[in-house]
């Protein structure tokens, strides 16, 4: 059900709910984030590489950034519309978020691999 | 009898360049209980005040203004619950017409988009659709809605979108016909309000909540929207393999 709110059919919902989705992923990210950084406490560069060498820990990494990337665009794009009126302006801010974010996937994914 | 002091919002389109605020000292009579009271000592000192009235008992909803910051109801608003100077603007994010008077224009065009009635294709009986009181009280908490504008008045997503979000008052009676037994449009209904700004750009803020002078809960009527919209979905699924069944609605 929950699939069928975020197809085409539900254009209003589907961003709605993929908010609240992305922000629930996002949510759960950071507790397990926090319970592993108080469970291995890592000190130096070398501890925090072995803290995300898991492939487990990549996934859910990874996952949390593109849960992040979508989380912001759809903020960001609420923000821009109400606080950029001009078409041309606001377009142009679009853009560069969505360029701004699409870089910051591609390095948080090619980070996550080369580790 | 005492004296108080307001601040009032001026502005004749006619004359003025620019809005200003004007002070008066009013006499207050002993008989003098509710701001609107204030409001016609003012408007007997100064006969070119313009502000609507009507009903002056919270019936009518037509001498809704911002007091004090917040939006309400002038003939509800008692006055020695005011602080002084008290201060009095039109209701904001609708056009002034002059003074205390706004444009609802855009406010009743967001309400009749949601086709504020009901809609059934049956042909009607003798007498009147009939309801069991169990259907009649899933009403109870939307049809008491004036239309003073209140709350939608002071919804920021409104103030930012008048065009696109349809706003608290018009979503309140969205649902209040979505609720209604009689009723036989409510995949239109929910239809209507798919498209992305004009119900979901609520971000629950609850500003709608907080003046409401009949103490209604858009914002709980929004959430229910969107609970039907997760069973819309669950039944578009239903269908798509086997037969309808129908939506049941909760009273608020």
């Amino acid at each position: 059900m929950v699939i069928e709110l975020l197809t085409r059919r539900y254009p209003g919902m589907r961003a709605w709910l993929m908010q609240r989705l992305t922000g629930l992923v996002m949510a759960i990210y950071s507790v397990m984030l926090i319970a592993r950084v108080f469970d291995l406490k890592p000190q130096d560069y070398q501890s925090w590489l072995m803290f995300f060498e898991p492939w487990w820990m990549k996934v859910a990494s990874l996952l949390f950034w593109i849960s992040l990337t979508i989380h912001a665009w759809l903020g960001i794009r609420d923000v821009l519309k109400d606080y950029v009126p001009n078409p041309q302006v606001r377009m142009m801010m679009l853009n560069v978020v969505v360029a701004l974010l699409w870089v910051y996937l591609a390095w948080a994914t090619w980070l996550f691999c080369t580790l | 009898m005492k004296k108080m002091k307001f601040s009032v919002y001026r502005f004749n389109p006619d004359v003025d360049k620019k809005p200003y605020m004007q002070d008066y000292d009013v006499v207050i009579e002993d008989s003098d209980q509710m701001l609107l009271d204030a409001l016609i000592r003012i408007k007997d000192l100064d006969e070119t005040l313009s502000l609507r009235k009507s009903c002056r008992e919270g019936v009518c909803g037509s001498d809704s203004m911002n007091i004090n910051g917040k939006n309400g109801l002038a003939c509800i608003t008692k006055l020695s619950e005011l602080v002084e100077p008290v201060v009095l603007r039109p209701m904001p994010g609708l056009p002034v017409i002059r003074d205390l008077v706004v444009d609802m224009t855009q406010f009743f065009e967001n309400y009749n988009s949601v086709k504020p009635y009901l809609v059934n294709n049956d042909p009607p009986p003798a007498t009147e659709r009939l309801q069991s009181p169990e259907d009649r009280a899933k009403l109870d908490g939307l049809y008491e809605c004036i239309l003073c504008g209140a709350c939608t008045t002071s919804c920021p997503s409104f103030w930012w979108n008048p065009d696109k979000f349809v706003g608290p008052a018009g979503l309140l009676q969205a649902y209040r016909f979505m609720s209604d037994s009689r009723d036989q449009a409510l995949d239109d209904r929910l239809e209507n309000l798919e498209a992305p700004d004009r119900l979901y750009r609520c971000h629950n803020i609850m500003n709608c909540v907080d003046v409401c002078p009949k103490k209604l809960n858009p914002s709980l009527a929004i959430a229910k929207i969107k609970d039907l919209k997760f069973e819309q979905a669950r039944e578009h699924k239903a269908a798509k393999k086997t037969t309808k069944k129908s939506i049941e609605i909760k009273a608020l």
